[in-house]
């Protein structure tokens, strides 16, 4: 069977080494579709219906504001990061996600694809001032970013956070100025997305990393779900939910 | 009388929160009671954004908005409610649960269900499964509001849940739960009494909830 990828554009120069060498063609979809989920899902299943063969696809994204919700399979197999958004994928593993996590809820991440889309707070507000006011915008972006405490880039290499540093230094400006944010810079790992290509032809069924979405089937937001510090053994296999309400 | 409700939902509406004190205090002047205000200005104005922001004609900032707009008037009628004697609709205990620091819809639901008339006890975000339970305990509300945006927090609505349980408080209130991950079959999952899938979906629920109380 075919392997093909649909991938979100921030995840391009991660993905793009791996899938060259696998042979698997790509195709990468404008920045900043999670900004309007509705949208996106339908976007995404334009380029699934698009497949004359029935085929493996990859999708390069994560739940992303519930943007993958109702996605559906058609005859081909879908498989799909267990993750919220790409910052999973970044950094290489829900492990190291949730280290971070755990080590700053109040983190706000900054990656190449957020920043050329404009989903930062420094854009965010520009468009507000731009919308609202002045006096309106400084009461909105406050409520929406307040109790972050961290802005951290993250780039697949080190080529590419130099790349991004200057517009993100912009950006880590504004936000400590306005709330304390404190600036770091990560560089990520491909573990993850060396996975998901590596093992996506092979898989019979779901993982705690990947999703599988056999022929017929749609994504659903119960599949991401997981609890906080979940190890790999304990799994919870989202088919097997049983519900304890009359 | 009917141009002054409709300057206050107007208002409410456009989000023009500098203009509420001097739109409160006029109608107050004017001998409109403090229900008539919330009721027939307040809750129309948000009633008809939040309408609007179901059909996709309004958006998160204008709701926000018209939110604080509403609280501007609130701030003058909050202390009038007590002395006139104002029947609220119900009382809620509202947080985002532990681990989770997203406060903005949580924030917007409280707002929101203060303009449909309820007295809101917002605990703020990051609010551990003790935190509710001692809460219900002291506030005696009718219903738990609970808010998680992440795949990795939002079992601490179950185990919220579970606690108040636990405290012989559950039946006592009705618990309903929204955020960007969560489902109803989630809610049915965990025990919740509903899944508000938005804002004014909150709201509706909670009123449904308050009629049946």
């Amino acid at each position: 069977m075919p392997v093909v990828a649909i991938a979100c554009r921030v995840l391009e120069s991660l993905m793009e080494p791996y899938l060259r060498d696998a042979a698997i063609p790509v195709t990468c979809k404008e920045y900043g579709l999670h900004r309007t989920p509705t949208l996106m899902a339908a976007a995404l299943q334009q380029e699934i219906d698009r497949l004359a063969e029935p085929s493996v696809v990859i999708l390069g994204y994560g739940l992303c504001g519930n943007g993958l919700v109702g996605l559906k399979a058609r005859q081909h197999t879908l498989i799909v990061p267990r993750a919220d958004d790409c910052i999973m994928l970044l950094l290489g593993s829900y492990e190291r996600y949730v280290e971070e996590f755990s080590a700053e809820p109040g983190t706000y991440y900054l990656t190449k694809g957020w920043l050329a889309s404009g989903s930062h707070p420094l854009r965010e507000y520009e468009e507000l001032v731009e919308k609202y006011g002045q006096e309106s915008a400084d009461w909105i972006i406050n409520e929406q970013y307040r109790n972050y405490r961290r802005l951290v880039l993250v780039a697949s290499s080190q080529a590419e956070l130099i790349a991004c540093r200057a517009q993100a230094l912009e950006v880590a400006r504004f936000c400590a100025v306005r709330w304390g944010f404190r600036y770091e810079e990560h560089i990520g790992s491909t573990d993850f997305v060396e996975r998901l290509v590596a093992e996506a032809h092979q898989l019979r069924k779901s993982t705690d990393d990947f999703l599988l979405i056999p022929p017929g089937g749609e994504i659903k937001q119960e599949m991401f779900w997981r609890k906080l510090g979940e190890g790999k053994q304990q799994a919870p296999n989202p088919d097997a939910r049983v519900s304890n309400r009359n | 009388m009917n141009d002054t409700f409709t300057q206050i939902s107007n208002a409410v509406y456009e989000g023009r929160a500098k203009d509420m004190p001097g739109l409160t205090n006029g109608a107050l002047a004017a001998g409109l009671t403090p229900q008539e205000i919330l009721d027939r200005g307040l809750t129309q104005g948000m009633q008809l954004i939040g309408k609007d922001f179901k059909e996709g004609k309004r958006f998160i900032p204008e709701l926000l908005l018209a939110a604080r707009a509403m609280q501007a008037s609130l701030n003058i009628l909050r202390p009038l409610f007590v002395q006139t004697g104002v029947k609220m609709a119900g009382k809620v205990v509202i947080g985002t649960v532990k681990g989770d620091l997203h406060d903005i819809g949580k924030t917007l639901v409280g707002m929101m269900l203060e303009g449909a008339g309820f007295e809101v006890i917002d605990l703020g975000k990051d609010v551990a499964p003790e935190q509710f339970v001692e809460a219900v305990k002291h506030e005696k509300p009718n219903i738990v509001a609970l808010s998680a945006l992440l795949t990795t927090t939002m079992q601490s609505m179950g185990r919220t849940i579970e606690l108040l349980k636990e405290a012989g408080l559950r039946e006592q209130v009705r618990v309903m739960i929204g955020g960007a991950p969560v489902t109803s079959d989630f809610a049915c999952q965990i025990n919740a009494d509903a899944y508000g899938s938005s804002a004014p979906d909150a709201v509706e629920i909670a009123k449904k909830f308050a009629r049946v109380s």
